[in-house]
C-alpha cells in the first residue's frame, strides 16, 4: 500500500523540511521517500492546490460518551469525526457510564483505536463522585494518559490535593475544568450584561479564578502537574500566566469556541451556545487570543461534547451543555482573525499536546511512522449532515460553509480521505 | 396600525409606538369593560390555550377573562409540574395541541426563555405570560399603563421597584417598559437581591428603601419570591420586613405622596403592609382592572386585527 503526496508544504519545526514543498511517498504506514519530486506509478496520489502537511493533530478533551450514551456518540463515529477533523490522536474524557474509573475500561477505550488513537484520561474520584480517589495507578499502567473528573471538576479542595500528590508516583497529570460550583450554581450562562437582559442566571468569571486560584495553590503545595483546560476569562488566563512565572509546572488550553464566539450569540436563547465554561465576554475573548500568541495557552482543546437532539431541543435552562468540535475545529481556528500564524496553530495541534502530556512526537522523516494530516487553508466546504461523522449535530455551524479544509489523515498503516 | 412583532415574547422586543398602540387600544376595551355588556364578539371562533407550567392566579384569571370578553374560545392546561419531569417535552406538548386546530398560545413557564424557543417552533401568535426570571411583559404593560392613568404620562416619572429584583421578572420587564416610555427608574433590596451588573440596564441601584422612596414617585413594591431562591439570600422574613419592607409610618415620614403599586400576591407585612397596601395612594386593584384590558388589547394586536373598533 503506497501513498504519494505531491508538492506538499511541510509544517513541522522540528523537521529538516520545514516549509519546503516536497513529494512524500509512504509505504506500508512509514514515511519512505521525502524529496523534490517522486514518480511511483503504483501508489495512491494525492495532490492539491495549497497543500499542506503537518503531524497528525491531537485533541486533549473530547466525549465519545461510550460507553453509556451511544446515542450520542460512540467510539466508532467519534473516531470518523477525529479523522474527518484531522486528529490522530484524541484523549477521551471519562465521564461515561460507567464512568472511565477503572482498568477495564481504559483498556476498553484503548482497544476502541483505529486510525485514530484513543487516549483515556482515568476519572480522579472513583465514578465521578468527588469523594474517593479512584484507582489511579492501575488506570495508569494500562494506558490512562492523564486523570481529571472530566465535566465534573472536583470540589473538595483536599481530594484534589491527594490527587495531586498520589499521581507524583507515576509522574502523572491532572487535568481540571476551572469551575467552582458553589459561586457557579444554576448558572447558565456568563453572569454579565447579556445575562441581566436575558433574565438568566449567571455563572460569574470568579467562579474561574477562585476555582483556579485554589488549584495553583495546591500545585504550588503539591509541586505536582496539571492541566487546565477551557480556560475561558481574562482573569484565568492571567493566573496561569503568573504561575507560570513561578515557575510552576501549569499549562492550559482553550476551545475554538472561546476563541471566537461571546455570550452576545445567546440573545436568542440558542442552546447551541450553552458550554462549560460559557461563552464569556469579548474582553475575555481577546485576553484568551492575547494568550495564544504570548504562548500561555498551550494548546487547543475541541470539548467535543455530542448531545442527542432531545438534550438540545429543550428550553434553555434544561438543555444539555457543550458542542460536537472535531470537525470544525481547524476551520474555526483559522477564522480567529487575529493576525495568528498558520504555524502557531499547527503547533498548538500537534507538538504542543504530546509534549504537555509527555508521549513521543512523531516526526516527519524519512524511515519514520507515518501519522500525518493534510490540509489546506483556502478551500470552502459545507459542514452538513453529508460531511458531518458525529452521530450528533450539536453545533452552530451545522448548516454553514467553513473555510480551510482537513484533506484527510495517515495514520496506524491506514489513510483517511475526506470528500 | 399593527405591533412590530408577531409574538409577545418580552418588552425588550417592542418600540415606544407598539407600547403606544397597546395602550390606546386597551382604552377601547376600557370602555368597552364598564359597559353594561362586556362582551365583544370581535375574537370569535378564535381559539386561545392557556398554557401554564407554573403556578398563576390573577394572571390566569386576567388572561382567560380578556380572552372570554373578546369572545375567544378558550382551553385552559395547567400543570405545577415542569414539562421535563412530567415526560413529555414542551415541542410536543404544543404541537399536540395546536394539531386540533389552537390559533394563540398563551405561556408561562419555569425556565427563562422557553417562549422564545417555542417561537422558533411554532407558527402561532405566543405571548409570555412570564418565562422564569426573564419577562413578564403583560404585567409591565399594565403597570405602565396605571401609572400613565394615574399620572396622564411616563416621561420623566421616578419609578423605584423595590425587593426581589434578582428573581422577579416583573422588574426586568418594568425596567425595559419604563425606559422606552421615558421613566426613570431605581432599583432597591437587599444587595444578594440586585443583579450584579443590573446597572448595565441603565437603572440606578440603592440598598436603602427610604433613600428610593424619598426619590421616587411611584413605589412598585415586589414579592419576595421564596420559591425561587435555592439557598436563602437573606436571613429570615423579619428581618427583611424591618428593613425593606414598606409600612405607613415610613411612607409618613416622607411628606410626600407616592403611589404604591404590587404586582401581586401580596405578603403582607413582609415587602408591604396591609395599611399600605389597602391605603389610599395604592393602585394595586387598579393594576389589576387595568390587566384585563391590556391583555384584551394584546390578543387583539396579535390576532392580526389592525385597529380597534
Amino acid at each position: 500500500m503506497q501513498l504519494l503526496i505531491k508538492k506538499v508544504t511541510i509544517i513541522s519545526p522540528t523537521s529538516k523540511y520545514h516549509l519546503k514543498k516536497k513529494d512524500i511517498l509512504i509505504s506500508n504506514g512509514i514515511i519512505d521517500k521525502i524529496a523534490d519530486s517522486i514518480v511511483e506509478k503504483n501508489a495512491k496520489v494525492i495532490e492539491g492546490k495549497g497543500l499542506y502537511v503537518s503531524v497528525g493533530w491531537m485533541d486533549l478533551f473530547a466525549d465519545f460518551c461510550d460507553p453509556g450514551h451511544e446515542q450520542k456518540e460512540t467510539c466508532i463515529t467519534g473516531s470518523k469525526a477525529a479523522a474527518a477533523g484531522g486528529y490522530t490522536d484524541v484523549c477521551l474524557i471519562p465521564n461515561t457510564n460507567p464512568s472511565n474509573s477503572s482498568k477495564s475500561t481504559v483498556e476498553y477505550l484503548k482497544n476502541n483505536s483505529t486510525i485514530v488513537n484513543l487516549h483515556p484520561i482515568g476519572s480522579i474520584s472513583k465514578n465521578i463522585e468527588g469523594k474517593d480517589l479512584a484507582e489511579m495507578y492501575d488506570m495508569r499502567l494500562s494506558g490512562a494518559i492523564a486523570f481529571s473528573d472530566g465535566k465534573k471538576p472536583v470540589q473538595q479542595s483536599g481530594l484534589l490535593l491527594k490527587a495531586l500528590e498520589y499521581i507524583k508516583t507515576f509522574d502523572g497529570m491532572v487535568i481540571e475544568i476551572p469551575e467552582d460550583y458553589s459561586i457557579a450554581q444554576n448558572g447558565q450562562m456568563h453572569e454579565g450584561e447579556m445575562s441581566t437582559r436575558l433574565g438568566m442566571q449567571g455563572k460569574a468569571s470568579i467562579a474561574e479564578s477562585i476555582h483556579l486560584q485554589r488549584n495553583i495553590e495546591l500545585l504550588q503545595y503539591t509541586q505536582s502537574k496539571l492541566h487546565v483546560t477551557g480556560v475561558s476569562t481574562q482573569k484565568g488566563i492571567e493566573l496561569i500566566r503568573q504561575a507560570k512565572k513561578k515557575g510552576l509546572n501549569i499549562t492550559c488550553s482553550v476551545t475554538p469556541h472561546h476563541l471566537l464566539l461571546t455570550d452576545n450569540q445567546l440573545i436568542t436563547y440558542n442552546s447551541l451556545y450553552k458550554t462549560t465554561p460559557p461563552l464569556r465576554t469579548e474582553v475575555d475573548r481577546k485576553a484568551l487570543v492575547k494568550g495564544v500568541l504570548d504562548g500561555t495557552i498551550d494548546c487547543i482543546a475541541t470539548h467535543h461534547t455530542p448531545q442527542d437532539w432531545d438534550s438540545k431541543q429543550v428550553e434553555f435552562e434544561y438543555a444539555k451543555e457543550g458542542m460536537i468540535g472535531l470537525q470544525t475545529a481547524f476551520s474555526l481556528l483559522l477564522s480567529v482573525n487575529e493576525n495568528i500564524p498558520l504555524e502557531t496553530w499547527i503547533h498548538l495541534l500537534t507538538d504542543a499536546p504530546r509534549e504537555i502530556l509527555q508521549i513521543d512526537k512523531p516526526e516527519i522523516a524519512e524511515k519514520s511512522k507515518a501519522c500525518l494530516t493534510l490540509f489546506n487553508t483556502h478551500e470552502k466546504w459545507n459542514f452538513d449532515a453529508t460531511t458531518n461523522k458525529s452521530k450528533s449535530t450539536n453545533s452552530p455551524y451545522f448548516g454553514q460553509t467553513l473555510t480551510g479544509k482537513v484533506i484527510g489523515i495517515i495514520n496506524n498503516n491506514q489513510w483517511h480521505f475526506n470528500e | 396600525m399593527r405591533l412590530s412583532v408577531k409574538h409577545l415574547l418580552g418588552i425588550k422586543d417592542l418600540t415606544k409606538e407598539d407600547i403606544e398602540l397597546i395602550f390606546q387600544t386597551a382604552d377601547n376595551f376600557k370602555a368597552v369593560l364598564s359597559r353594561p355588556i362586556k362582551k365583544v364578539p370581535t375574537l370569535r371562533d378564535t381559539t386561545i390555550v392557556n398554557l401554564f407550567y407554573e403556578n398563576s392566579t390573577r394572571t390566569r384569571i386576567s388572561f382567560e377573562l380578556a380572552e372570554k370578553r373578546l369572545g375567544a374560545d378558550t382551553i385552559n392546561f395547567a400543570t405545577s409540574s415542569s414539562s421535563v419531569s412530567k415526560g413529555e417535552g414542551l415541542i410536543d406538548t404544543v404541537n399536540n395541541i395546536l394539531s386540533m386546530k389552537v390559533d394563540m398560545v398563551v405561556m408561562r413557564h419555569s425556565a427563562s426563555g422557553a417562549p422564545h424557543f417555542l417561537a422558533n417552533h411554532i407558527q402561532v401568535p405566543i405571548i409570555n405570560a412570564g418565562d422564569g426570571t426573564n419577562e413578564h411583559p403583560t404585567q409591565a404593560l399594565l403597570d405602565a399603563y396605571s401609572i400613565r392613568e394615574k399620572c396622564q404620562t411616563l416621561r420623566g416619572k421616578k419609578v423605584a421597584i423595590i425587593g426581589d429584583i434578582m428573581h422577579s421578572r416583573v422588574a426586568l420587564s418594568n425596567i425595559f417598559c419604563l425606559q422606552k416610555l421615558g421613566a426613570e427608574v431605581l432599583v432597591v433590596g437587599p444587595p444578594t437581591l440586585i443583579p450584579k451588573h443590573i446597572e448595565s440596564l441603565g437603572v440606578q441601584v440603592t440598598y436603602d428603601v427610604r433613600e428610593a422612596l424619598q426619590w421616587c414617585d411611584v413605589a412598585n413594591v415586589l414579592r419576595i419570591q421564596l420559591e425561587r431562591q435555592n439557598k436563602p439570600l437573606f436571613s429570615s422574613l423579619r428581618e427583611y420586613a424591618l428593613f425593606y419592607g414598606v409600612n405607613k409610618k415610613l411612607l409618613d415620614s416622607l411628606q410626600k405622596e407616592i403611589i404604591i403599586m404590587h404586582p401581586g400576591p401580596i405578603n403582607r407585612g413582609v415587602e408591604i403592609d396591609s395599611d399600605v397596601a389597602d391605603g389610599p395612594h395604592s393602585i394595586i386593584l387598579n393594576q389589576v382592572e387595568n390587566g384585563v384590558a391590556i391583555r384584551m388589547a394584546i390578543l387583539y394586536l396579535l390576532a392580526g386585527k389592525t385597529s380597534a373598533e
